[in-house]
């Protein structure tokens, strides 16, 4: 394979540094802006130049080579084995410009690997096929050897997705066979009943940004206390009765609510506007965005786990989303997750799952029902809190009453019930499935051929009951945000069982895996 | 000092075999506690800048703030200290630690990535030092076995390495 050496394409680089150095420079002083502007223009325009003709990469036989900086250098070489996830994304302004940013996920670090900024929209594609390519010819020319191929659902996966992708490969550059596409009314339901507690920021920047162009000095927007009158809201927070004030703060509650709704239903809209998802060989290749554009391809048999998660809302109807996690770090997520079904029916995403990982749907196990009667007292203490700082408000303010606040007790039960009845776990034969949380329950299958390490845990409170719960650590790194799989409050006897289950599966399915060469993952699981 | 034991690939092996582990009393206890005093002393300081700047704290209330920290810490340290236990097995490095949470951790040996000999200050100071195993999982990803003499800490390094080794060590990332 000849190496390829090309620059750098595009040219809004300077812009870029431009808009930061104006920003930078704007918070000093209104006067200076017109002098120290000019010069952060050309000092930025000079570094971004600097930077542009000192950024180089390569895509050689074997390795993505890299080089940059301006001050300092860094060349890096990331050989194909060992790349995780290619995303590729667009802005609007660089959708206008035909740019788009090309990032190259590696295990290693907490940070994406390769990152390469305004290249041609045609280059980006031709990387990432390239790339995908490139890695299956080093897969392919270490097939006898394969030992980067996990492969422990042999017997409940049918070889032949496996073993027929693997000839086509070669052919199958640019037209990836498409599995799934969101449609329509999945997306508007996926919009509506999924909240992102980021979007609750959006407000706050929205009220900020307004008070700060008309009432100035006013700490809370006038519309605040329009929208609160008609309910017998205060007309100025200065001397205003408790009554109004709680009144006004209720309505700007819901306010706020509605707004976050609507914006994180925006959002979800924006951002996977048009999903489809593909296959090209081994790997998956997905497409989504209406304002900003992301595409990439996630190899499959760099796949850690298989994650189908639901809220209690998307439960009712019926509906659930599929995950799929790397050991590499997303774009946009910031975490190597990314949707494959990102809403679909719950049969069909349970259908999905089953032909990915070859995990046999079974029953779930529940812990014993001492963990409820621990969740019980736990959430009881919680409750107990809540009353005692309502108490403690009571004494610093006109709070009267505050024994009110004993009704949260009321939720204690079906509070610990519901935390109790959503958990469970499955130890099949090649797979581990774990399911936990109401609000937003995830059932997370983990090949055993994937775990890094195992734990029991004990607190001095499980200690008491006997009770334990196993940490199953994966190399992805969806669980920063997700936290690692864990089952909870299980019998001390069941977690050393598992534990030692977990730990014997690994090393036959390693066993296995040296032996056969299937990838344990099905790529057309529609 | 008795090394052969870290190179025993089967039998639990606590921190240190009976003939040194009063040794390692002497030092790991304070390995650990020295932290803890640490924290003791800042809290104090922090007590006395309270009462000169605020409110006033009592001079006894602080020797008692104190007192309780370092007899806290002291507890701690034994307790860590007794309930530290590291094994190799055949397939995996098994460890169980923790005062409050008990934790009983499984490594195996395919999925250690690399292994450290580390010697913090006060390590190097008590003349101890302590391995460090790194996995490619995202949580807990690094295992610290502490309060090794030096030369058992670089057998064990060298012991983990070869194990890995043998095991076969292709990624699965």
């Amino acid at each position: 394979m000849l190496a390829l050496q090309r620059g750098v394409t595009g040219f809004s680089m300077p812009f870029f540094f431009v808009m930061i150095s104006a920003s930078v420079v704007d918070f000093v002083a209104i006067g200076w802006v017109f002098w120290l502007a000019p010069i952060g223009f050309v000092a930025g325009a000079g570094y971004g130049l600097a930077h542009y003709y000192r950024f180089g990469y390569a895509v050689t036989a074997d390795t993505v080579d890299v080089s940059s900086g301006v001050f300092s250098r860094r060349s890096r070489e990331i050989p194909y084995r060992r790349i995780q996830n290619v995303d590729v994304s667009q802005g609007l302004l660089q959708r206008v410009l035909g740019v788009a940013v090309v990032s190259i996920e590696t295990a290693g670090g907490g940070d994406t690997e390769a990152t390469l900024r305004f290249v041609s929209d045609d280059e980006a594609d031709w990387i990432r096929a390239e790339i995908r390519r490139l890695t299956a010819a080093t897969a392919e020319s270490t097939a006898d050897s394969d030992a980067d191929r996990p492969a422990s659902a042999a017997e409940s996966v049918p070889a032949s997705p496996a073993a027929s992708t693997r000839r086509d490969r070669s052919e199958d550059g640019t037209a990836p066979t498409q599995l799934f596409e969101l449609e329509a009314g999945e997306l508007l339901l996926y919009a509506l009943s999924s909240f992102r507690w980021g979007a609750a920021v959006f407000p706050l920047v929205l009220v900020l940004f307004l008070t700060d162009a008309d009432s100035g000095t006013n700490l809370v927007p006038a519309f605040v206390f329009d929208a609160a009158r008609p309910f017998g809201g205060p007309a100025t927070l200065e001397g205003a009765a408790v009554g109004p004030l709680l009144v006004l703060i209720a309505v700007s509650l819901v306010q706020w609510s509605v707004f976050t709704y609507v914006s994180s239903a925006v959002y979800t809209i924006a951002s996977y506007y048009g999903f489809r998802l593909g296959r090209a060989g081994d790997d998956f290749v997905y497409e989504r965005g209406l304002l900003q554009r992301y595409s990439g391809s996630i190899p499959a048999d760099k796949v850690q786990s298989v994650t189908i998660a639901e809220n209690p809302l998307q439960r009712l109807l019926g509906y659930a989303g599929l995950w799929v996690e790397t050991a590499g770090y997303g774009p946009d997520s910031g975490d190597g997750s990314q949707a494959t079904v990102p809403m679909a029916r719950r049969d069909r995403v349970s259908r999905f799952a089953e032909n990915l990982t070859g995990a046999k749907p079974s029953r779930f196990q529940s812990p014993p029902p001492l963990a409820r009667r621990r969740y019980l007292v736990r959430y009881a203490l919680i409750g107990c809190v809540v009353v005692a700082a309502a108490f403690g408000l009571a004494r610093v303010s006109a709070l009267e009453r505050w024994y009110l606040a004993a009704v949260v007790f009321v939720a204690v039960p079906p509070a610990a019930h519901l935390r109790y009845a959503n958990l469970g776990y499955v130890v099949g034969d090649d797979h581990l499935v774990i399911r936990t949380g109401f609000w937003k329950r995830r059932t997370t299958v983990i090949p055993y051929y994937r775990i890094q390490t195992v734990a029991t845990r004990r607190s001095v409170f499980q200690r008491r009951l006997e009770l334990a719960s196993l940490t199953v650590d994966t190399a992805s790194s969806r669980t920063f945000v997700w936290g690692t799989p864990t089952i909870y409050d299980i019998d001390l006897e069941t977690a050393r069982e598992i534990h030692g289950t977990g730990r014997e599966r690994l090393q036959s399915a390693l066993r296995d895996r040296a032996r056969t060469d299937d990838i344990g993952l099905s790529v057309d699981f529609t | 000092m008795t090394d052969d034991d870290t190179v025993r690939p089967l039998g639990t092996v606590a921190l240190s075999t009976w003939i040194d582990r009063i040794w390692a009393w002497s030092r790991f206890i304070p390995a650990s506690g020295c932290s803890g005093s640490l924290a003791a002393v800042v809290l104090a300081v922090a007590l006395v800048v309270l009462d000169q700047w605020r409110l006033t704290v009592p001079t006894v209330a602080i020797g008692i703030v104190v007192a309780l920290t370092l007899a806290l810490v002291v507890a701690y340290a034994v307790r860590r200290y007794q309930g530290w236990r590291f094994e190799l097995q055949d397939d995996a490095l098994y460890l169980e630690r923790g005062v409050v949470t008990v934790v009983e951790t499984a490594v195996p040996f395919v999925r250690v990535q690399h292994v450290d000999t580390q010697f913090g200050p006060i390590e190097r100071v008590l003349g101890l030092s302590s391995v460090v195993v790194y996995t490619a999982g995202s949580r807990n990803a690094d295992v610290r076995i502490p309060g090794l003499t030096p030369d058992r800490a670089r057998s064990l390094q060298e012991t983990l390495r070869e194990l890995a080794i043998e095991s076969e060590a292709e990624d699965a990332v």
